[in-house]
């Protein structure tokens, strides 16, 4: 099952500020929804535990995630890959970081992921609904974790 | 105290034609049936196995160490370890090879990649969750048109470059063989002087029978004695001792298959699959018994599926509407190996009676089989062989020949019958039809649905705006494999045995090589046994499924046990009771020429009041025969029908259609059927019923579909529908009654006339509604969403 998303969202912190937000696997880390461990392999690459409920598909997937940001282009990359329950995900996303003003940075973003096992197929009904909730939880977090920093 | 023969009268003959209840049912209502998941052994272990998420895929590398960390897993184990004892692959009924589990690379979504064994159903469970597979995906082939194209991937590396296949050549990697009948150039030249033409795509889409206990087995290795015993769901329980002793290699007098209850086969349970090697695997390497029971969602997802045909038809005829010549071409999507359990010879099953109940003079049939990333199997759900994808295809197209020709469809049927005089009819594929009378089950059903006005009602309702439609169905089957000359699987002559033994105070048990998975054998065979030697039916009792005790037989399905095993019944007891005349007539102090067999006794001939009775006769077998017999009574009988059976029937269909939502309403059904000499008229009423219940869901609500990364979207049961009681309509049945000529009681068989059958009345009906709006045809499932869509393009806006 082939999913595609697309948003803008506002993020009140400077670029330099989310730049150096997501740079720091840690902090990208804290922003996943429901985290149960994270284990940091370098400074682009971590093993996350996630707790997933997808209808009736619910427990733990363990997700290999790794950073690859551009300055250059003002963007970053994310590639996400794993899986749990005989289910597997991979996604792959792109963020341009366009600085508004001051106080506002502009994410500009694009995600393909491709859903494999009882994720799709016995959860795909509500696949989606999710797949939008946990986007939103996530930029939400970071939001809510950039303009405190 | 000595058995006193005097008290032997048999009360209870209860022959043919009588609708007794079934003798298996009190067991089954008060909860005291015998599944296998009912049974439980001593230090039994219980199996989970890891499947792949994807539908295509290398396995770079499978860790096991944390589900061996599991309390309770005993061991896991994996292709490597298959290998190991040879097992990795194993032969399949169609003359490929399958992976038992993953060897290298995944083909199918939830194709099976290892086996964990635990102490508990829980633990086993876990120990599957926790072994770590990594997968490097493959581009995945869907849909069976593309998978021969140039740039398909490779799906079956293991025979890449292997241009010849079991059934001939192959011309592409992903191309597994092509099957033809009938005279090609005949059939193009018919077909271009014919008058009239007509050209029709129509799939029949991958079902799934869903029967509502899942597949399972225990796998017994007594590593004492060397036995192995298996209890297993199984439909063809000799059968799979044949094939478990190939593979294994283990003597086949050391292998007991039991087939115990079974909730439900409809051909689901025939094939060996990887779960019931792994088991015994386990049997045998952890020395304790295994039991394995499958998930819903293994069960729709990896067992033997059914249909997958794409189906092109042509058809000539006169402007009269008389058929000239046919000519079809089918692509079938085996998926991932060639699993369908067709008989040797016939790589597409029995497809090639697509001619139908039609008097067609020149016919040409292709049939090419292509690998896609999908489950293996093929034939399974209430289907003699591909006969239902051949009746849905002729009877379809029959109502869109009738629509070109602005014909009514049963003026042209009855055009086009085979004549009663023409039996038996050599049919232009090759098959001998054995007998039929097609215009008389079809005017008896005309009659019962008072055809003449609902077409008025219908013409009065179209001039209102109003959607209502009236679908025909006049098909006929093709059952009972068969024949020894022509039918075996790997080898083996699709013949079936019966063990009749009658015991001293006139009771016996019945044994057959069938096994019934709620058709009602316990019940038809002690008729068919009672009617032959006038025995009490009470006191009959029927076995199935134990190979230590029943004689060899191929098994249930494919509408094949009572022209097989029910013909080896009947010839059983007459063997019986040739023997039992010697004894009458030792009782009756005559010579046995003058003794006959007259209602149920023994009589002397010209001296009515001179008999005795079977039970009297039995009671002698054991205590006082003519000098010199051999004492007891009993025989083992092995049937070789001498053709298939042609049941056939005629179904009418009247639907109604709401205009703003699409919902197709089956407002009557009628179901005229006529399977020869019935036995027990109730029990051929609950399978027409249930058979149409079942072409109804396959009609309106079920497919196994796919995304385009082979993701299975039909994997459980709110996504793959039943019909319950709420949705299925009231059915109307009847009867006629064309005996086989050739079968010792004349029976035919009708377990699956009714799915056959009735899936192309129910499309003919919705089809008939829509037709004045230019619709020709519509796919199965007819579903709300896409009658709703059709009626949306045809610019019908008003409610």
């Amino acid at each position: 099952m082939k999913l595609e998303y697309s948003g803008q969202e506002n993020v009140q912190a400077n670029p330099e500020k989310v730049w150096s937000f997501i740079q720091d696997p840690n902090k990208v880390a804290s922003c996943l929804p429901d985290l149960k461990a994270v284990e940091f392999k370098d400074e682009r690459n971590m093993v996350a535990t996630v707790g997933v409920a997808v209808g009736p598909v619910r427990g733990s997937f363990k997700f290999n995630i790794e950073l690859d940001p551009h300055p250059e282009e003002n963007k970053v990359m994310v590639r996400i890959r794993g899986g749990g329950l005989g289910s597997a995900v991979d996604l792959t996303a792109s963020a341009d970081i366009l600085g508004q003003d001051d106080q506002t940075t502009l994410l500009d973003w694009q995600g393909q992921a491709t859903v494999s096992g009882p994720a799709a197929t016995v959860g795909g009904r509500v696949l989606d609904a999710q797949a939008k909730r946990l986007i939103e939880t996530v930029f939400a977090n970071m939001s809510k974790k950039m303009s405190e920093v | 105290m000595a058995v006193e023969s005097a008290n032997l009268e048999p009360k209870g003959i209860q022959g043919l034609g009588k609708a007794i209840k079934r003798k298996e049912d009190p067991r089954f209502i008060v909860g005291k049936g015998n599944y296998l998941d009912d049974i439980n052994l001593p230090g039994m272990l219980h199996m989970a196995l890891v499947h792949s998420p994807y539908a295509h895929a290398k396995i770079l590398n499978i860790d096991t160490s944390e589900a061996l960390k599991i309390p309770g897993v005993k061991a896991v184990i994996t292709s490597k370890e298959l290998a190991g004892a040879g097992l990795a692959w194993i032969p399949t009924l169609a003359g490929d090879k399958q992976m038992v589990l993953a060897d290298g690379k995944v083909l199918y979504q939830y194709q099976e990649v290892a086996a964990v064994f635990a102490e508990s159903r829980q633990a086993a469970a876990d120990g599957a969750a926790a072994v770590q597979v990594e997968y490097e995906p493959l581009p995945v082939v869907v849909d069976p048109f593309k998978a021969t194209a140039p740039d398909a991937p490779v799906l079956r590396e293991d025979i890449k470059g292997n241009m010849t296949g079991a059934h001939g050549p192959r011309r592409h990697d992903n191309h597994i063989w092509t099957w033809d009948v009938g005279s090609k150039d005949e059939t193009e030249k018919a077909l271009a002087q014919s008058e009239v033409r007509i050209k029709q795509h129509m799939v029949y889409p991958r079902s799934h029978p869903a029967p509502l206990e899942p597949c399972g087995c225990i796998g017994d290795m007594n590593k004492a004695t060397g036995r192995l015993t298996v209890y297993m769901t199984s439909q063809a329980p000799h059968a799979i001792r044949t094939v478990l002793s190939l593979v294994t290699g283990i003597p086949e007098n050391n292998i007991r298959v039991i087939s115990p209850d079974i909730g439900g086969g409809f051909g689901n349970k025939v094939p060996v699959y990887p779960g019931y090697v792994c088991a015994i695997v386990g049997s045998i390497v952890l020395g304790a018994p295994v039991k394995w029971v499958e998930t819903r969602t293994e069960n729709l997802t990896t067992t033997g599926f059914a249909r997958d045909f794409h189906m092109d038809i042509e058809i000539g005829a006169t402007k009269e509407g008389k058929v000239t010549a046919m000519k079809v071409y089918t692509l079938a999507d085996h998926g991932a190996f060639d699993a369908a359990a067709d008989p040797s010879k016939y790589p597409a099953g029995l497809f090639s009676i697509c001619t139908g109940s039609y008097d067609f003079q020149k016919a040409y049939a292709q049939v090419e089989a292509v690998y896609t990333n999908k489950a293996p199997g093929g034939v399974a759900y209430r289907c003699s062989f591909r006969v239902t994808e051949a009746s849905y295809l002729i009877e379809r197209s029959m109502d869109v020949l009738a629509h070109e020709l602005k014909m009514d469809p049963a003026e042209l049927r009855l055009k086009n019958f085979i004549q009663p005089s023409q039996f038996p009819y050599p049919s232009a594929l090759g098959w001998t039809y054995d007998s039929g009378d097609y215009e008389k089950t079809l005017k008896v059903a005309l009659e019962r649905i008072g055809y003449a006005e609902l077409r008025k009602e219908q013409a009065e309702k179209r001039a209102r705006g109003e959607l209502m439609g009236i679908g025909i169905s006049t098909f006929t089957e093709i059952v009972g494999a068969g024949p020894s000359k022509d039918f075996d699987i790997l080898g083996i002559k699709m013949f079936d045995g019966a063990e009749i033994r009658v015991h001293p105070s006139g009771s016996a048990i019945v044994r057959a090589g069938t096994r019934h998975q709620g058709q009602g054998h316990e019940t038809t065979w002690a008729q068919i046994v009672s009617e032959e030697l006038g025995l009490d039916v009470d006191k009959i009792i029927v076995e199935e499924g134990d190979t230590d005790t029943a004689p060899y037989g191929l098994g249930t399905y494919a509408s094949r046990s009572t022209p097989t095993a029910g013909g080896a019944m009947a010839l059983g007891a007459r063997r019986i009771r040739e023997k039992a005349k010697k004894i009458a007539a030792h009782l009756l102090e005559v010579g046995e020429n003058d003794v006959e067999w007259v209602d149920k006794k023994f009589v002397v001939k010209g001296v009515p009041g001179k008999s005795v009775t079977m039970n009297e006769v039995a009671f002698a077998a054991y205590t006082n025969l003519p000098p010199g017999m051999e004492p007891g009574l009993e025989t083992t009988y092995y049937y070789d029908p001498p053709n298939l059976t042609f049941p056939h029937g005629a179904y009418i269909c009247v639907v109604d259609i709401d205009k703003g939502t699409g919902e197709v309403k089956v407002r009557r059904f009628v179901a005229i059927d006529d399977c020869g000499t019935i036995i027990n008229p109730m029990i051929v009423e609950g399978q027409v019923h249930g058979g149409l219940t079942e072409g109804f869901a396959m009609a309106f609500m079920q497919e196994i579909a796919f995304d385009e990364q082979g993701n299975n979207l039909s994997s459980n049961f709110t996504d793959y529908l039943l019909p319950t009681a709420l949705e299925t309509p009231k059915w109307e049945t009847g009867h006629t009654v064309t005996p086989s000529p050739h079968h010792p009681i004349g029976a035919k068989g009708v377990g699956e006339s009714p799915t056959v059958g009735s899936p192309a009345a129910f499309v003919n009906a919705v089809v008939d509604a829509l037709a004045h709006l230019g619709v020709r045809h519509i796919d199965m499932p007819i579903t709300r969403e896409k009658v709703w869509k059709v009626l949306r393009q045809a610019g019908v806006d008003s409610f």
